[in-house]
């Protein structure tokens, strides 16, 4: 049952990926879940609705693309950027 | 508002499993083979563990890191049978050891002293099968007190396993297990599987473990081992 480890190291490569200051302006994770990655995927959906409803994200999607093998994988993200900052 | 899409494609494992290599690529490069133990709670790791260190702790540094969810328990039944080498990683609640623990606790242990190590792993046949730790290879045990069908319940763990060992033989007259079905059943979901039956009980069965694990050491680790130590420093920086 370790899907809510899963979902923290996915949250952490977002962090990695876009900073923790754009991780509230992240919309959507995308994230590539092998049906024998050994996750259940609705947990794992569950965990990461979770975690990415809470601060620092602003709510971002989960959107799983299940696939047939063992690959679990951060695929995507999408974030909104603010144009009239720049 | 724009919206932009950055492309990652990283492994979600890939933190652990990086150190799992460099666990792994440490271990190889001072010749010491590292088994992790897997299986259900109660199916008997820590007393193959005890019984080991036991009768081969003579012959052999054996070192074993440990996990268990809460308490010591598991460490101090160990230690019982060896002066050193025994690190316990309490995982509050975690249902796995991962390679970062795996890491910490070989900071603990002088492994140029140790000819062969066991990692003891939470017990728990589906979470461990996704953490490499960096060992050699993983042993999985299952008690003929459990279903035969245990390899069909829990088949990542049995297909990431090389070794599965049978124990609590000495119950076999008193349970309805199939010894051959249950076999048939793990090579089913692991063509590859080398089987041990044991019982740590009587003791049957122990001696072709042994003779596994003595040619797991020699002669390749052995002779270095012994060199390093009887080189001391001198050895160790060439």
């Amino acid at each position: 049952m370790h899907e809510m480890s899963v979902a923290l190291e996915v949250c952490r490569i977002a962090e990695d990926q876009v900073g923790l200051a754009a991780l509230p302006n992240v919309r959507e994770v995308g994230v590539i879940v092998g049906r024998d990655s050994g996750v259940e995927p609705e947990s794992l959906r569950f965990c990461l609705e979770t975690l990415l409803a809470s601060a620092p994200f602003r709510g971002a999607r989960a959107a799983l693309d299940l696939t047939p093998g063992d690959d679990l994988r951060v695929s995507y993200l999408e974030i909104e950027d603010d144009d009239s900052a720049n | 508002m724009t919206i932009r899409r950055i492309e990652v494609r990283e492994r979600v494992m890939e933190r652990n499993n990086s150190l799992a290599r460099d666990v792994r690529a440490r271990l190889r490069g001072i010749g010491v083979p590292a088994f992790n133990l897997v299986s259900s709670p109660g199916s008997g790791k820590t007393l193959l563990l005890e019984r080991t260190l036991q009768d081969l702790g003579k012959e052999m540094h054996i070192a074993v890191v440990t996990g268990d969810v809460q308490t010591q328990n598991d460490a101090d039944r160990i230690a019982n049978w060896t002066d050193h080498l025994v690190q316990a990683v309490v995982t509050g609640g975690a249902c796995h050891l991962d390679a970062r623990q795996v890491t910490q606790a070989l900071e603990a242990l002088e492994l140029s002293a140790v000819d062969l190590l066991f990692i003891e792993n939470v017990g728990n046949l589906v979470c461990p099968a996704s953490w490499d730790l960096g060992e050699t290879a993983k042993i999985v045990l299952f008690s003929v007190t459990e279903g035969e069908d245990k390899p069909l319940k829990y088949p990542k763990m049995f297909q990431q396993a090389r070794y599965a060992m049978l124990t609590k033989t000495d119950l076999l007259p008193h349970v309805p297990f199939d010894v051959a079905k249950a076999k048939e059943f793990a090579l089913e979901v692991n063509p590859r599987l080398q089987f041990f039956q044991t019982s740590g009980l009587t003791g049957d069965g122990l001696e072709p473990w042994y003779d596994f694990l003595r040619a797991q050491v020699t002669p390749r680790t052995r002779p270095k081992a012994r060199a390093r130590r009887s080189n001391g420093l001198a050895g160790a920086a060439s």
